[in-house]
């Protein structure tokens, strides 16, 4: 019954199928060098009105190896020049600063926030990632990043492992990372509250000299931190997903501000000396975070909320949404919404009462004060041929420092002690 | 994690992957997938449109369940002569191939037969009705060229057996001849095709087969580069009598579904129309499909 002829029966069926489909039975062999390698450059520009400007380049190279390996190489250079606040507060006269150097002076007008112009510098961040696909439902990494500029140097390794569960839609991710830092500050370590030198006190350049020295330590400092966080990402509708993270940092070692200053005034509210601010040797850090990304017709958007807290009661909230919306296959815009509200840390001090007994810890940085802060930004998308896509971004960032509940005294209810800042932010990218 | 994206006007779904995207939709009774191996969207989204437009066209023209459709108007031509186009006698071309290959046991004209057996309970048809069903089945009674086909009042042809395996190949060739470069899988209800090698230094498509004692797991794991897969069974389609299981695969010389056939046939070959073929005609062979399959020097599996 069965034809002599049946184990030609394949063959016969391959050239038959040619006739049907018109085209050779193997279909072309195309074997293109697959396209496992990604690479992103961008440019980025920060400016504040009358304060720092950066320019950062940026780089980052992704290599795959099979399905399973991700090579990700990232190198960004940037630099920075201009002004920041100092944490001195404005005067109706002009004030004369000891650069942090010891090396000449500069001077704030009358009225104005004392910005410490010296600094500049240029940092060299690189880092380099492995992941690993070990299973269907098992993944794991572990990175390398190091930092340097003239003051600093860091070293962090970090790791991490992901368990998908419920056919990849609930995952679990597990990740650490240790940091050490460097800090040797230009000039030495300031010692903690100790009054800044000035040289028109002194009659000779030694007395300054031997002045400004007493106000100095050698050798540097350095910081550790230690970075848990745990996640959970749940894709809730063929459209939804929603994700959660538990971040816990612990950082101890040295993490005053060698470059900040404060304040200290009389009754009348003018200064009488400035001294070299300290903050705490530890700190631990919550942070919650709840994120929900959707896709529409025609495009994604994300919702995002981040509560932090720490022992030093720095709290802060932010809520942030981005909105992308294809214009068509190619083009696509996005609105980037951020408001972000934060509390003082208990030993924020806008200025010290000269006669009153010094506290343990206190800084003048505006930035651990309470504020709110604004982002608004657009970013538009343009896929080119080839699958490059270039893209551009451009954010308007705004701080509000706001007085958490400290009297001002004499002249310093005359001055803007916390005065908003302005900054822009522009970034072309490509990628290929 | 993934973030997965609708196309609402389009009738397709479209899903971001580790691998690149993965596009979802239904026709010719089956899900329908694309899985393509680029990270641009757009040109997933194009992709999806190429494939959802040809899967619509070959069962709007082919499905004998569309009054008036192409197929329609030949099984209501009572005998008379019905004009066709080249791809509906490429069609019949390979129909009659497969027909004299399988020695009669492959029959696009079963149809009557297939009717009586309709695997919803475990009712066994009268034999008078299948003498009566077996006298209008018989292929080598349809006459065509490449103008027109003619066959006997009553009989009717069912494209069924190849329809969605042509409709894989056509989507895939249809790809491939526009991003020859990008490896897509498309995947019709479990008949594959991937012309395009997904390169070495990738890891290949990875398809599973479903075992048919423990439906909806995926019993055994095949990788594919390139080629076609496709896999014929009774896993979910049959009748059980007297603890004899027929299948849903009818040899129209007995009018019978074939006894002791395997369960399911999965078959590797260059593309899927061969692939289906193949494991159609293993499991016409019933207690002999594994030799039968041994015999076309192509990778298979069988699951008894």
């Amino acid at each position: 019954m069965q034809l002599k002829n049946r184990s030609n029966i394949s063959k016969a069926l391959a050239i038959a199928s040619c006739s049907l489909l018109g085209h050779s039975a193997q279909a072309s062999a195309n074997t293109e060098k697959p396209d496992d390698w990604k690479v992103d450059a961008a440019i980025m520009y920060y400016g504040e009105e009358d304060r720092v400007q950066a320019v950062e380049a940026i780089g980052n190279v992704q290599k795959a190896f099979g399905d399973e390996s991700l090579l990700d190489m990232k190198l960004v250079v940037d630099s920075l020049t201009g002004a920041s606040a100092s944490g001195a507060v404005a005067q109706s006269e002009t004030q004369t600063f000891t650069r942090p150097s010891g090396n000449g002076q500069y001077e704030t007008a009358s009225g104005e926030t004392p910005l410490d112009d010296t600094f500049q510098d240029t940092r060299v961040q690189a880092s380099a990632n492995w992941a690993e696909t070990l299973s269907p439902v098992w993944k794991t990494n572990v990175g390398v990043n190091g930092s340097k500029e003239f003051d600093y140097f860091s070293l962090g390794l970090n790791g991490g492992v992901e368990r998908s569960f419920n056919k990849d839609n609930t995952t679990l991710a597990l990740s650490g990372a240790y940091t050490f830092d460097s800090i040797d500050p230009v000039g030495g370590r300031p010692v903690a509250f100790s009054s800044m030198a000035l040289r028109a006190d002194y009659d000779t350049e030694e007395e300054y000299r031997t002045a400004f020295d007493m106000t100095r330590m050698a050798g540097s400092e350095d910081k550790k931190t230690m970075d848990m966080m745990l996640s959970v990402t749940q894709v809730l509708s063929r459209r939804w997903l929603f994700q959660a993270n538990y971040g816990l940092s612990s950082v101890s070692g040295y993490m005053t501000d060698p470059y900040k200053i404060l304040s200290q005034v009389n009754d009348t509210g003018t200064t009488q000396s400035y001294l070299y601010e300290n903050r705490p040797d530890s700190r631990l850090k919550h942070s919650f975070y709840m994120m929900t990304k959707g896709a529409l017709d025609a495009g994604v958007i994300d919702f995002s909320y981040r509560y932090t807290t720490d022992d030093w009661d720095l709290n802060s909230h932010t809520l942030e949404t981005h909105y992308r919306y294809y214009f068509s296959g190619r083009f696509y815009g996005q609105v980037h919404l951020r408001y972000y509200q934060q509390q003082a840390a208990n030993f924020y001090r806008p200025f010290l009462m000269a006669g009153e007994p010094l506290p343990e810890y206190a800084s003048a940085d505006y930035r651990i004060g309470d504020m709110t802060t604004y982002t608004l930004g657009l970013k538009f998308g343009q896929r080119l041929s080839g699958g490059h896509e270039m893209s551009y971004r451009l954010e308007y960032y705004q701080q509000n420092p706001e007085n958490s509940g400290f009297d001002l005294v004499g002249q310093l209810q005359d001055h803007d002690l916390f005065p908003e800042v302005k900054a822009i932010i522009a970034q072309v990218s490509y990628s290929f | 994690m993934s973030i997965q994206e609708k196309t609402a006007s389009s009738g397709f779904e479209l899903t971001r992957r580790d691998w690149g995207y993965l596009g979802h939709f239904r026709a010719m009774a089956s899900p329908c997938e694309l899985l393509m191996a680029t990270e641009d969207e757009h040109l997933a989204r194009e992709m999806m449109n190429v494939a959802t437009c040809e899967a619509m066209r070959i069962e709007q023209k082919f499905s004998r369940f569309i009054e008036g459709n192409p197929l329609w108007k030949i099984n209501h031509a009572a005998g008379t002569p019905s004009l066709i186009d080249n791809e509906t006698a490429s069609l019949l071309q390979f129909a009659r191939q497969c027909h004299q290959l399988s020695d009669g046991r492959f029959d696009i004209s079963a149809g009557p037969l297939m009717k009586l057996w309709r695997f919803d309970g475990s009712k066994i048809p009268d034999l008078a009705d299948i003498e009566r069903a077996r006298a209008l089945v018989n292929f080598s009674k349809v006459i065509f060229d490449e103008h027109q086909v003619q066959f006997p009042d009553g009989m009717s042809l069912d494209f069924g057996g190849i329809a969605k395996e042509y409709g894989v190949d056509r989507v895939a060739y249809l790809l491939a001849e526009k991003w020859s470069a990008i490896s897509v899988l498309v995947n019709f209800g479990g008949d594959i095709a991937c012309p395009v090698s997904k390169g070495a230094g990738n890891a290949p498509w990875q398809v599973g087969i479903e075992n048919p004692q423990r439906l909806d797991s995926a019993a055994a794991l095949l990788e594919i580069r390139q080629g076609a897969l496709a896999t014929s069974g009774d896993t979910r389609r049959f009748i059980e009598k007297n603890g004899q299981r027929f299948g849903h695969i009818i040899d129209p010389r007995t009018g019978y579904p074939v006894v002791k056939a395997p369960r399911s046939v999965t078959v590797l070959a260059p593309n899927s129309v061969t692939a289906g073929m193949l494991a159609t005609m293993a499991m016409l062979e019933g207690e002999q499909a594994e030799i039968f399959l041994s015999e076309q020097e192509v990778e298979f599996k069988c699951f008894r």
